[in-house]
């Protein structure tokens, strides 16, 4: 590995950390306690660990549907849910687990923890974050009111025309949707966009690319693809909605529209949304296999390009969903192409983790668990994944429950094992305490077996020819005893998730005090108090290598930066490629405005289902605010 | 374990112009995502011109090109101004900045003025056809993102009046001019597919 590009002059007089100093550098970073304190949050941990539990307890909310479906689906002409309910709750389903849950927990993880792998004190727009955080809440308690009020969307979360369109879902539950879908990707944008400035930068002195520890890389990633991805679906999502409030025809045959249309603006962005939830996880297996190896990553450029190709390829597969279209032919075959051209960098991914654990003394710690468990399920499902790529084979399961067990376990194996055992592995960072290792156990066990139970048999279903979205079938088609079964195993597991709910809930009392590095990690999100102080870092590191942590304990020395004030919120910029010091930012303290923009803008998308004239109102209000944001209060900026 | 300082940071600028900024990463992010709208956009007129057996329908003429070409001229002139506001900022000629950045208000409000005729003129509603529908749609997105910058940019003339800016201190400037080009110059695709697409292809 080569040698650093930051110049040592030898010795830096520097001020010693005088009790005194840090308590004013802690007290300038601090976030205001009290209520109305709590809106004025912009502290990137504060907005992180927001993320983080909301979008948990969207996944509980999101479960417990998925449960209420089940015990519908258990026996034949089961009267339970009626079939307008069944719709909103498969709808509701879909649309919470992959808009409120997925894509938000990863930002949240990326939120939390991208400033301390790259050491820094806070990211680049502080208060944009904050903003995000009001928008997406909003979205998803108002996406999840109209439920209770009878209000859903019933169109399944891609929400096909003419189904969605005015003439066969009069009802306000579209506009709801097709609204918040437009108002929550705003927040996942933001996000996506900090974190590219941030990453970009901010890294530590340095930290050039090539030293960048590999979840930040899979975050950079995720970020660009949602830059590119979010933007169809919200040009998709607005088209609908001006068809469905403004009479446009876009999606209507009688007016020249074309239904087909929305297929492909919907998948251009739904494929790579799976990758866009399946990428940090990627990140997440490398740093937990690193350390639970305690070895460096086998092959680390590879897993970079791999991670970037994945990223490229996947915007090159969204006609895989629309085989049974009637697409020409020719057009087709290149999907399937593409299809089966993902699987290359995927499969870098795999052999170099395996590479990494071959041989390798692992510590089989709840973490690792879940990545062993990642391992299996993924593989199974990326078995049905090429299944599903051969087109005949498609055009025979498409529609069925076939396709329902693929996409859990490619997006349950993939991406929430793997969040699972992120969880485990930085909880002592975020809180300072461990999780339980017993009730992990127990936990993880549950939720694989559970896992398997509940989707391996739909398979079987699927070819039976079950189709998926009905509410009930006949009992002579002989799907009882199989529903039956897996009613039974979707209890498992969710009592298996039920189980680290509980455990990330009596931790935080009972926990093991955790230190700074519990599980003696490479990265320098553990070079630092667990939970982190105010601050992060009391000065920024110096790296040298991509495993700083144990190259300062070998080396017994760590370097460190100088001359950062104690009295303001300042933090260092450094170059793109090499992170070589370049400047010093003030950030700004923490304020109300974030919220009263999300206030304003969220005015504008709800008042939209009601009357576009709203859309003017919600424009020129969140004009008002974003000039009380941005306003310089004087005295104005000194050196 | 031993700490020692390498790098001293007390001396460093606290002020960062251009592509030292965050933000100014930050607005690039912002122009990415809107230039995707854009070619969702596109491609959505394209889509439906592919399927659509004649385009514009039949009995439809294209929307006339004086004014949208006008308009096209006034932005290309307003992005100048913006530029010539810059360089003002550079020399410390603070009235020249800010009688670039209220030029720039102003030829935008032409512009907008001007997108209203077009709007009365065009002789289809938006909810007649689907071809209405993507004219309108892309008009009325394009009149919204003018509006915009020229908010934006007016509170960036007051603040000049203000003596907020000067040479170190001019990031706000400088990502409301990248800004202000990116809505300016997307005009010319949008003109291109809308006003002459039609009439080439």
């Amino acid at each position: 590995m080569k040698k650093t590009r930051i110049r040592s002059d030898g010795p830096i007089s520097a001020r010693p950390d005088t009790e005194e100093a840090t308590a004013t550098l802690d007290r300038t970073w601090l976030s205001p306690p009290g209520f109305i304190g709590w809106f004025t949050h912009v502290n990137h941990r504060q907005i992180g660990y927001r993320f983080i539990v909301t979008s948990l307890i969207f996944f509980a909310l999101a479960g417990v549907l998925a449960l209420i479906m089940r015990l519908q689906l258990m026996s034949p002409e089961n009267s339970l849910l009626g079939p307008e309910l069944f719709n909103q709750f498969f709808t509701m389903h879909g649309t919470t687990m992959m808009f409120l849950f997925a894509v938000p927990i990863m930002e949240g993880m990326g939120i939390y923890l991208v400033p301390l792998m790259i050491g820094t004190r806070d990211m680049a727009f502080p208060r944009l974050n904050a903003f995000g955080y009001y928008v997406y809440l909003t979205a998803g308690v108002v996406l999840f009111a109209s439920l209770f009020i009878g209000m859903a969307p019933a169109s399944g979360w891609f929400a096909y025309v003419p189904l969605s369109g005015k003439a066969f879902s009069p009802e306000v539950g579209m506009d709801v949707w097709t609204t918040l879908i437009t108002f929550i990707e705003i927040s996942a944008l933001t996000a996506a966009v900090e974190l590219v400035a941030t990453i970009f930068k901010q890294r530590a002195p340095g930290m050039s690319l090539d030293r960048m520890p590999l979840f930040v890389w899979a975050i950079l990633v995720m970020s660009f693809m949602i830059i590119f991805a979010m933007p169809p679906v919200m040009t998709a999502s607005v088209l609908l909605m001006l068809d469905r409030t403004l009479d446009m025809q876009f999606f209507v045959v009688a007016g020249g529209g074309e239904p087909l249309l929305w297929q492909h603006l919907f998948w251009f962005f739904g494929h790579p949304e799976v990758y866009i939830i399946l990428v940090p996880a990627l990140g997440m297996i490398s740093m937990i296999i690193t350390t639970f190896t305690r070895r460096p990553i086998f092959g680390y450029t590879a897993m970079v390009l791999s991670l970037v190709a994945i990223g490229f390829v996947s915007f090159g597969l969204w006609v895989h969903h629309m085989f049974t279209t009637g697409l020409p032919h020719l057009g087709l075959s290149f999907f399937t192409a593409a299809s089966a051209m993902i699987t290359i960098p995927s499969g870098v991914q795999i052999f170099c983790w395996i590479a990494t654990l071959w041989g390798a003394r692992i510590r089989f710690a709840t973490p690792m668990l879940f990545i062993l468990g990642f391992f299996a399920i993924f593989v199974i499902g990326g078995l049905t994944g090429v299944m599903v790529a051969s087109i005949p084979f498609d055009m025979q399961v498409h529609d069925t429950y076939f396709v329902v067990a693929h996409f859990h376990y490619v997006l349950i194996g993939g991406a929430v094992l793997p969040l699972f055992g992120a969880i485990y592995y930085w909880y002592p960072k975020v809180t300072g305490q461990m999780m339980s290792e017993r009730l992990g156990r127990w936990s993880f066990g549950l939720i694989f077996a559970g896992l398997n139970l509940t989707f391996f048999p739909m398979h079987q279903l699927g070819l039976e020819g079950m189709p998926r979205r009905v509410y009930t079938y006949l009992e002579v088609m002989g799907w009882g005893s199989l529903n039956l079964f897996i009613t039974g195993g979707a209890f498992i597991l969710a009592a298996g998730f039920a189980l680290s709910f509980w455990n990330m809930f009596i931790s935080r009392t009972r926990g093991i005090t955790a230190g700074p590095n519990p599980w003696q990690a490479d990265s320098l999100e553990w070079a630092t108090a667990s939970p982190p102080a105010n601050y992060n870092f009391r000065h920024i590191p110096v790296v040298r290598s991509r495993t700083p942590i144990w190259d300062d304990e070998e080396a017994d020395e760590r370097q460190l930066v100088t001359g950062l004030s104690n009295e303001r919120r300042e933090i260092l910029l450094t170059t793109v490629l090499d992170a070589e010091p370049q400047g010093v930012l003030i950030l700004p303290s923490p304020t109300i405005w974030p919220f009263l923009l999300a206030i304003a803008v969220a005015l504008g998308f709800i008042g939209i289902i009601f009357s576009p004239w709203w859309f003017v109102v919600g424009f020129f209000l969140s004009f008002f605010m974003i000039v009380g944001w941005l306003w310089p209060r004087r005295p104005w900026q000194e050196e | 374990m031993q700490q020692r300082f390498v790098i001293d940071v007390s001396g460093y600028s606290r002020f960062n112009p251009s592509r030292r900024a965050p933000i100014w990463w930050g607005v690039l992010g912002l122009i990415l995502i809107e230039a995707s709208v854009v070619t969702g956009f596109i491609t959505t007129y394209f889509y439906l011109r592919l399927m659509a057996p004649e385009w514009p329908p039949a009995g439809v003429e294209p929307p006339p090109l004086l004014l949208p070409s006008l308009t096209v001229v006034l932005l290309l002139i307003s992005c100048a101004t913006m530029r010539w506001g810059g360089i003002a900022i550079n020399r410390e000629k603070y009235t020249q900045f800010v009688v670039a950045m209220f030029s720039s208000v102003a030829l935008a409000l032409g512009v907008l003025v001007l997108r209203w005729v077009q709007f009365h003129d065009l002789d289809f509603r938006w909810d007649e056809h689907a071809y209405g529908s993507v004219v309108w749609t892309i008009m009325g997105f394009h009149f919204i993102h003018v509006v915009s910058a020229a908010l934006g940019t007016a509170v960036v003339g007051i603040l000049g009046m203000m003596r907020f800016f000067n040479p170190r201190q001019q990031i706000a400037v400088i990502v409301d001019t990248l800004y202000w080009n990116f809505v300016g110059l997307v005009w010319i695709p949008l003109y291109v597919v809308m006003y002459w697409v039609p009439r080439w292809l």
